[in-house]
């Protein structure tokens, strides 16, 4: 048979990136792909597969970034993921090869880890990475030795400069990959006639992918039940103890690295004093501690509600013009009324969140890559136990403060499935930049714009609801803490890596992706509410609406102004309660009514339950404000002269905005994180939890509210 | 003695690891017999504490350092 020629311009193939956390593992999967990666379709950090192109002489390559473990032991999400991948259960993303990065300052660790890959048998080279933390700390590798006692490809490098890229890109492009030698003997691990039986079953490729299959294989989702008998059964043939056989694996693993660092290792002597050591002192404080993790909250905050409103006015102000300009220019139709009030403040809508989220997540990429946040998760651990949460928690929690969504994509990092399943129920209740617009217009109606000393009332109800948020995640992790049952024990074990200062280009990648994909699937959402409210808010059954506009009286021909605009007014409040969404919005009336709303209210509430910033635009839209629909001003001098027609109060009073503002905080209005919830604990169980428990507890504290204010 | 009873600024040699469903993660993170401890910081109300082990720091809970028994090193 002859070979099929691929030819070289278009041949790909693949790389996957993998280490310990904290090895510079992103900074040189970001330096190799630059702004080519495709992550996910959802905003937030680490998705399951980072995948990036490169171009590599005259290959385009995969590169394919892992989550960093400590080992291929599956026990956390990250960990299932590159056991997966690396053991071919992951048949869409197998790579071709695997660079392995090192710290070279924690080699033991590394090459437990490079050790394992190696029993893979997957090609593979090794980079041992950060160079200059390891030269402050004397400690000398020597790489030929190393590179003797492996047998694969070693370069040495600063991921930071530019001539260690330089080597990596070399390395990829001539394919300076080697098919290891098994680093343990495997008849040390499994019985060889073991090994045989499930390698030929399932066709794999050597004696430790058997022996991971084996000792795996009951939380392998991916394996079918009589695949799952068989080896059970196997493993009882042969009398097989898995448990006892990784913890031999684990001490000869570690034997076999240590004899091997002692050949290939220098320790220099060095400077006692480190930074990392001087700044910990601080920084782990008992008390000096938590004021500086304190100020650094108020400097996010401050920068997120402070700095963000320059851009932000600029955005709305330009999106504002904009419907405007087209108003004028283009010719009156429905068309331009769909462009003018449905597109562009959709449009304006989701754009208009980007500095802070931006913000936010350049402030926690620059905690995360300086290796604060790490500090922040051993002072808090001690303070989140009694709430069933974790010190690990703190991430997720801070960042949903942006967005839920990332932030229950960073609970992933949290081992224990009880602390993770809890933090990720109560993540949506911290309160979110999405709540933020409505906040504001809804704070504006019920709190007087006065001054208290020096305090703004309401600037602190504000906080106050920021504080309310998390509030609730604590008394509701209490709640999840007495209710979940888990065999398993809730364990920390965390590393502190060396501080550094976090790179200008990483921090500004992280900001743009995540951004830009925020912007993508947000906006998708809303764009697509937008116009589907606009529709459905301008057309109804035409019968019923034609008997409606009939009713009312027309004037005569020579009827002055006054008498004609109160006649369109007329005709554009009955088209609005008679089209499809009024038809709703009263549909839902009676059970909202005790809450203090009205069905317009309710044609809110239907719509915010896609995204809950759609509120101001479902506002926006039902009370017509025209051009101006994304002036907030204007929007809500419309709800505060807004009148019940039957009792003539005002609709907006403090009770039903007090009602409404606390319906906000709880409620689950967010399509996006309940796909993420779905995703994450893979199945809709979890998703559908959240969203019982939490609307019910909207429900019941709206109401509440509005019973003891009216 | 077990790690959590070391106090701030003194060493210790891990003796062996008291068998536990955590000792793998122990043994992962780098905690061997024969390595040399010191405990760097303590979190209040005896929160997590930072080991550190060789060239890296390592935060552990209280009851995970229970796990781990130790000799003082003087």
């Amino acid at each position: 048979m002859s070979e099929i020629t691929i030819p070289t311009n278009t041949s790909t193939f693949s790389v996957a990136l993998v280490g310990n956390p904290n090895v510079g593992k992103t900074t040189i999967f970001n330096r190799l792909t630059g702004l080519r990666q495709k992550v996910g379709n959802y905003p937030g950090v680490t998705v399951d597969k980072r995948r990036g192109a490169m171009q590599a002489g005259h290959n385009n390559v995969t590169i394919i970034d892992l989550p960093g473990t400590y080992s291929i032991y599956p026990n956390t999400e990250d960990e299932i993921i590159v056991h997966r991948v690396l053991n071919g259960l992951d048949e869409e993303n197998q790579p071709d090869f695997v660079l392995a990065i090192v710290d070279m300052s924690s080699m033991e660790r590394g090459l437990f880890l490079v050790s394992q890959v190696m029993d893979l048998g997957l090609p593979m080279a090794i980079v041992l990475n950060m160079e200059d933390t390891a030269e402050n700390q004397g400690i000398v590798i020597k790489t030929h030795q190393l590179y003797k006692a492996l047998g694969v490809p070693i370069i040495q490098s600063n991921a930071r400069s530019d001539k260690s890229l330089k080597s990596i890109e070399e390395l990829i492009t001539n394919k300076s990959f080697a098919k290891p030698q098994p680093f343990l003997n495997p008849e040390d691990l499994l019985p060889d006639s073991l090994a045989n039986t499930v390698n030929k079953e399932f066709n794999l490729a050597n004696a430790y992918q058997a022996f991971q299959l084996i000792r795996f294989h009951e939380s392998e989702v991916l394996l079918k039940k009589y695949q799952k008998d068989f080896i059970r059964e196997k493993i009882a043939e042969a009398n097989f103890d898995l448990k006892e056989a990784q913890v031999r694996e684990t001490k000869l693993r570690y034997k076999a690295i240590q004899d091997i660092l002692k050949q290939c290792t220098e320790y220099k002597d060095i400077k006692t004093k480190k930074l990392t050591q001087q700044l910990d002192k601080i920084f782990l404080h008992k008390v000096g501690g938590y004021v500086v993790f304190l100020g650094v909250l108020l400097l996010i905050f401050q920068a997120i509600f402070a700095w963000s409103t320059i851009p932000m006015d600029l955005i709305d102000g330009f999106f504002a013009s904009f419907s405007g300009w087209v108003y004028e220019t283009m010719p009156a139709g429905v068309l331009t009324d769909l462009i003018a009030e449905g597109i562009i403040p959709g449009i304006g809508g989701v754009l208009i969140f980007i500095p802070q989220i931006a913000l936010l997540f350049g402030f926690l990429a620059i905690l995360e890559d300086s290796g604060y946040m790490s500090r922040v998760v051993f002072l808090m651990d001690r303070l989140m136990r009694p709430f069933g949460l974790n010190g690990k928690s703190m991430v997720p929690l801070i960042s949903s403060v942006a967005c839920a969504i990332p932030g229950i994509m960073a609970a992933r990092n949290i081992g224990n499935w009880k602390d993770r399943i809890t933090t990720i129920m109560v993540a949506p209740l911290m309160s979110c930049s999405a709540r933020l617009p409505v906040y504001v217009i809804l704070i504006a109606l019920a709190v007087p714009d006065e001054n208290v000393g020096p305090f703004n009332l309401q600037a602190i109800a504000l906080l106050g609801m920021y504080l309310l948020g998390i509030v609730a995640v604590l008394l509701v992790s209490i709640v999840f803490k007495l209710i979940l049952k888990s065999k398993e024990k809730s364990f920390l074990m965390l590393e502190m890596p060396l501080y550094r200062l976090p790179k200008a280009k990483d921090v500004a990648i992280t900001m743009f992706t995540k951004s830009r994909t925020f912007v993508l699937a947000a906006g998708k959402i809303i764009l697509a509410i937008s116009v589907v409210l606009w529709v459905l808010a301008s057309y109804g059954p035409s019968s019923r609406m034609e008997a409606a506009i009939a009713s009312i009286e027309v004037p005569e021909a020579n009827a002055d102004q006054e008498v004609i605009d109160d006649y369109n007014s007329q005709i554009s409040s009955v088209e609005l309660e008679n089209s499809y969404i009024g038809i709703a919005g009263k549909f839902i009336e009676p059970v909202i009514r005790p809450l203090g709303y009205d069905w317009k209210i309710g044609i809110a509430l239907i719509t915010s339950f896609a995204a809950r910033e759609v509120f101001v635009s479902t506002i926006a839209t039902l009370y017509s404000v025209g051009a101006d629909v994304e002036d907030e001003l204007t929007i809500r001098e419309k709800m505060d002269q807004e009148v019940n027609p039957q009792t003539g109060e005002k609709v907006y009073n403090i009770a039903t905005s007090f009602s409404l503002i606390v319906f906000y905080a709880f409620a689950m209005q967010c399509m996006s994180t309940l796909a993420v919830v779905y995703r994450e604990t893979n199945g809709w169980k979890w998703p559908i939890i959240q969203t019982a428990y939490m609307t019910a507890m909207a429900y019941v504290s709206a109401w509440a509210v509005y019973q003891l204010l009216s | 003695m077990t790690a959590d009873q070391i106090t701030k600024g003194a060493f210790a040699f891990i003796e062996d690891l008291i068998p536990s469903e955590l000792t793998l993660h122990l043994m992962e993170m780098g905690f061997l017999p024969g390595k040399r401890i010191e405990l760097l910081h303590q979190a209040p109300l005896q929160g997590p504490m930072a080991f550190k082990l060789e060239n890296s720091v390592i935060a552990l809970r209280h009851s995970e350092a229970m796990l781990i028994q130790v000799q003082m090193d003087h």
